[in-house]
């Protein structure tokens, strides 16, 4: 009761509290599901279209990968498999747009892409994905030197792959001089793909052979992003906890007066501990809550703003918004709670007159 | 009922209070004055238990002060303060000031109280919504809502205009006659008058 009489007639105080808190934890939200969100488009495009992923060895990003794509017509022989395609993934100017993502990949994978219209592209011919789409009302696109004829118009549930192009892999080959990046094979038999994934190492000496699952967890891209990734919410989870924490101790310190006052008329020290705590969460909470609702809804805008072409998308996971929650009301009360603790102990009248200087 | 021996106070460095003793008996109104800078808020603060002195002994009914396990139930149950600039909390109401001030018991006092002070219709209202002499009354209505034993008051009109200050020292009188102790700090000479006790401090020392 006296925690809410002390936010409602302090509004000043209290949108201060309130709007830092929101903001820092809106910062480690932003950042940390943007890094997961990239995370997840690439493993969930990687995961879901094959068990065992084959590379050139040695090569750190698929980007830079040559793997001979005759490879495909082997592994097709080998039991248990149940199909296999070849991928080039390379990035390039689209007429005016400065950078796009170019998937050039075997006919049997085109069912993956969902014509929204036209048709899947034969030589010479690109389909759009649905973001790109909206930027080109031509009939064809220049992409390097040469210019090739829009077939049809596609939609995937991976962000980026919607502000891409998918071709054939041969002409993608041409462009990107290289047989392919990557090879993908799914299995019908989970307890075969170890057996697998040996017989397809022993077909070539310069591939990598692993299965998705494992490429996903050792991929080197995605351990950059997630260590960047960490490294920088890590730093603005710090620094805006940091912020609550020294909001929290100042509010607190220009309330001793108000605390002399109480200790003054008789009131325990846990009586002003136990209405600050309340104050600090019923602040943290609010602002927490706040903060989560509004990152969502930016969460949820990323993917239809065209200028992002649907390459930056966010995946908030339960454990980090559970984890956010309880660093947050950890921190605020340890910022409230503290300078509470001292000023408690300090006799009442240098509390008054303190408050008074 | 109070009995202070050898209290001395220091500030750091600067000493404020010398080996102070004396007695204050039950019922009485005591006036503690003093020029600005003698040492009687110091002193009052000790008395009321609101600081503690650096060396002496206080003793509140016989009872040694430092071998009080509870000093904030102590204060609430037998000590009623009014300080000069009232120190009414901004937050609260004037009826919700003097109710965090109450004991349980005496909640139903306080609306009493507050029409015995002409300020019932108040009650409801912030101290930044009623005047000075208002809000003086309303912390004279907080310190009295527990019956207390003695009431310390520090300056209690130094920020009222004469009506003001009569009324004042006339609700502190009203409570002597109930049997409580006032303790009064002040260097407003009218309260001479009203008083049956005078200490008198220049540079912390008992004239």
């Amino acid at each position: 009761m006296i925690a809410l009489k002390a936010l409602s007639k302090n509004p000043f105080k209290s949108l201060l509290i309130f709007s830092s808190i929101t903001i820092a934890v809106m910062a480690i939200f932003l950042i940390s599901s943007v890094s997961q969100g990239v995370i997840g488009m690439y493993s969930k495009m990687i995961k879901t279209d094959g068990d065992i992923i084959i590379t050139q060895k040695g090569i750190s990003d698929t980007f830079f990968s040559n793997v001979d794509i005759s490879l495909l017509e082997k592994i097709d022989k080998l039991e248990h498999v149940t199909s296999s395609y070849a991928m080039i993934v390379g990035a390039s100017p689209i007429g005016h747009i400065p950078i796009a993502g170019i998937y050039g990949t075997t006919a049997n994978h085109f069912s993956h892409y969902k014509l929204s219209s036209g048709k899947y592209p034969k030589e010479g011919e690109v389909i759009l994905g649905a973001n790109l789409a909206k930027q080109f009302a031509t009939v064809g696109v220049n992409i390097g030197n040469k210019r090739f004829r829009i077939s049809g118009v596609y939609s995937s549930d991976i962000g980026f792959e919607e502000g891409g192009v998918v071709m054939n892999i041969e002409d993608a080959g041409v462009l990107f001089n290289r047989s392919a990046s990557f090879i993908l094979v799914s299995s019908d038999s989970p307890n075969k793909i170890d057996n697998i994934v040996k017989k397809i190492s022993g077909m070539d000496s310069a591939i990598e052979v692993k299965t998705t699952k494992n490429f996903v967890k050792e991929y080197n891209q995605f351990k950059i992003i997630e260590n960047s990734s960490f490294v920088i919410s890590t730093l603005a989870f710090a620094m805006g906890l940091m912020g609550i924490a020294s909001v929290m101790s100042m509010i607190v310190n220009s309330r001793k007066e108000e605390f002399g006052i109480m200790r003054a008329l008789g009131k325990s020290r846990f009586f002003i501990i136990k209405n600050l705590f309340f104050e600090t969460l019923i602040m943290s909470l609010s602002a927490y809550l706040f903060a989560l609702v509004l990152s969502l809804g930016i969460l949820a805008m990323l993917p239809h703003i065209e200028m992002l072409q649907g390459y930056v998308n966010g995946t908030l996971s339960l454990s980090t918004a559970l984890y956010v929650l309880a660093s947050t009301l950890f921190m605020a009360l340890l910022g409230s709670l503290i300078p509470a603790w001292i000023a408690s102990k300090t006799d009442p009248i240098l509390l008054i007159n303190q408050g008074c200087a | 009922m109070i009995k202070a021996s050898n209290i001395s106070h220091f500030y750091g460095a600067e000493q404020v209070l010398y080996n102070l003793s004396f007695e204050i008996k039950e019922g009485g109104f005591v006036f503690l004055s003093g020029e600005s800078g003698s040492g009687k808020s110091t002193l009052l603060s000790i008395l009321s238990t609101l600081l503690k002195p650096s060396s002496g002994e206080l003793l509140i009914d016989e009872v040694s002060i430092d071998k009080i396990k509870n000093i904030d139930s102590f204060r609430q149950n037998r000590i009623g303060f009014v300080f000069q600039f009232h120190y009414l909390i901004n937050y609260l109401s004037v009826y919700e000031n003097i109710a965090l001030a109450a004991l349980e018991e005496k909640k139903q006092n306080i609306n009493k109280i507050l029409e015995e002070l002409g300020i019932l219709e108040f009650s409801s209202r912030y101290p930044n919504e009623i005047s000075g002499g208002q809000r003086q009354r309303v912390a004279v209505a907080r310190a009295l809502v527990n019956e207390p034993k003695i009431i310390f008051a520090d300056e209690p009109t130094g920020s009222l205009d004469s009506k003001n200050s009569t009324i004042v020292y006339e609700l502190l009188r009203e409570a002597v006659k109930n049997g409580t102790t006032v303790v009064v700090a002040s260097h407003d000479m009218q309260i001479e008058s009203y008083a049956t006790q005078i200490i008198r401090l220049k540079d912390g020392q008992i004239l």
